[in-house]
């Protein structure tokens, strides 16, 4: 069976045309089109992988779909993966999971993972291959896609979190910050500094509330804008939601399998 | 019109018309370096290609009851598409063609090779040991058509830029040529049969 596949593949490579369906970009990181899994099922898996994702900055990518319009399941990972952009720019770690489900007219189902450029060394195609057939496959195959992929992550995240750009990734987190700090400080400092020095140079408005009044309408304005620039910073962070998929590239790298 | 003033105009046009080709001319070297960049990768997963086979045929000749024209094809092919490399800085349509028939025809004895074995050796192809390699053959395959599609829309970009007018004036000015693109060969357009088990 598997050796049909490779001259499959192989003659495939040689140029056949493809379809080349993608399903739209969702802001998502569990996007379940066939209704295979219960709300419950989604909620926890996304919870899960957008944890992951903020505490790791891998991000792996689970699509399950009712049809691949004809078309190869390694390549549509592939291609989901690099249209929509999984994982970081600057590390290509994105992980792509692709089922296709099982239905009355296309009653098979087949499984993809696919890596991204920056995960091939931690998730060689042989891991994913054996990944699929020892915990994917047999869930899947009596209907359970929750379990098969929950069985899959198991795997697939800890091995990411061991290797990968976390350190790195921390390091430029922190790097950030200490730049918006420092900005702050300057922008705090600068207003303070302002206001000393106009207090200094009209202190008869400091003693009497007309101007006091006066000088109260330009205290609140730049504060303000203080205020509502940090406010965007903490939206653009996100609190628990996912905060967006980061750009990466994909190679080709993974595996696929049938059940 | 004093004749220094038209001599200023005329200054000026040949400035800004300087600074336009120096920008066109820039584009067109980012643009090509992006072609090249993507060439490396083509470059790259065709080499990590050439480095399984070997382990293919080693995998092969354990077989029992092996024979020596099983694999002579696919090493063959190996050879002949060793020789044809391809210089980053002259990718031209010919040379791209001729890297691109002599790996083609690699993948083709690649498939003879396994059908063979396959047929042949049934207690080899159920070992974990061909079952990772044909893995690896599988990941290798997906990257050569991920890389080849990655180079050609590259060089789509380059050549559609470079063809435009007026930037091709630029461009032959500076010496810039239309790259080639990897093209579906005339064989593969014709149906392909195969079994399938699944």
């Amino acid at each position: 069976m598997r050796p049909r596949l490779l001259i499959v593949w192989l003659l495939l490579s040689l140029g056949v045309a493809h379809a080349e369906w993608t399903p739209e970009r969702s802001n998502r990181l569990v996007n379940d089109y066939s209704g295979v899994l219960t709300s419950e099922q989604v909620a926890a898996l996304e919870q899960r992988l957008v944890a992951f994702d903020d505490s790791t900055s891998n991000q792996v990518l689970v699509v399950i779909t009712p049809t691949l319009y004809d078309d190869e399941v390694q390549a549509t990972a592939q291609r989901i993966g690099e249209r929509w952009g999984v994982g970081r720019e600057q590390f290509n770690n994105g992980v792509v999971i692709l089922v296709k489900s099982k239905t009355p007219e296309e009653n098979w189902g087949e499984v993809a993972i696919a890596t991204g450029y920056g995960v091939e060394g931690a998730l060689p195609d042989i891991f994913c291959r054996h990944i699929i057939d020892d915990e994917m496959v047999g869930p899947m195959g009596e209907g359970d896609y929750y379990r098969g992929l929950a069985r899959a992550l198991d795997v697939i995240c800890p091995v990411l979190a061991g290797e990968y750009s976390y350190a790195q990734y921390r390091a430029d987190n922190r790097r950030e910050g200490m730049i918006t700090l420092l900005v702050l400080a300057l922008v705090v400092g600068a207003i303070l500094a302002y206001i000393v020095y106009y207090a200094k140079k009209h202190p008869d408005q400091f003693n009497n509330d007309r101007h006091w009044g006066g000088g109260g309408v330009y205290f609140g304005g730049t504060p303000g804008g203080f205020w509502s620039s940090e406010g965007g910073g903490f939206s653009s962070g996100g609190f628990g939601g996912f905060g967006g998929f980061g750009g990466g590239h994909f190679g080709g790298g993974g595996a696929s399998g049938r059940f | 019109m004093k004749k220094s003033s038209i001599i200023v105009i005329i200054l000026a046009i040949a400035a800004v018309l300087l600074l336009w080709g120096v920008s066109v001319n820039n584009s067109l070297v980012n643009e090509e370096e992006n072609v090249q960049k993507a060439w490396s990768q083509v470059e790259n997963v065709y080499k990590r290609r050439m480095d399984l086979i070997p382990q293919l045929v080693n995998t092969v000749q354990g077989a029992a009851n092996y024979e020596k024209s099983v694999l002579t094809e696919v090493t063959n092919a190996r050879a002949n598409a060793n020789k044809v490399t391809v210089d980053p800085s002259n990718l031209s349509e010919e040379n791209i063609a001729a890297f691109q028939k002599a790996q083609d025809q690699l993948s083709k004895a690649l498939a003879n090779t396994i059908t063979v074995t396959v047929e042949r050796y049934p207690e080899l192809t159920a070992t974990a040991g061909f079952r990772d390699l044909q893995t690896q053959l599988e990941g290798t395959e997906n990257r050569i058509t991920v890389e080849r599609g990655k180079y050609n829309e590259a060089v789509q970009s380059f050549n559609s830029k470079l063809r435009r007018f007026p930037n091709n004036i630029v461009g032959s000015i500076c010496g810039f040529s239309k790259k080639g693109y990897f093209s579906a060969p005339a064989e593969a357009e014709e149906p392909v049969q195969v079994q399938f088990d699944f």
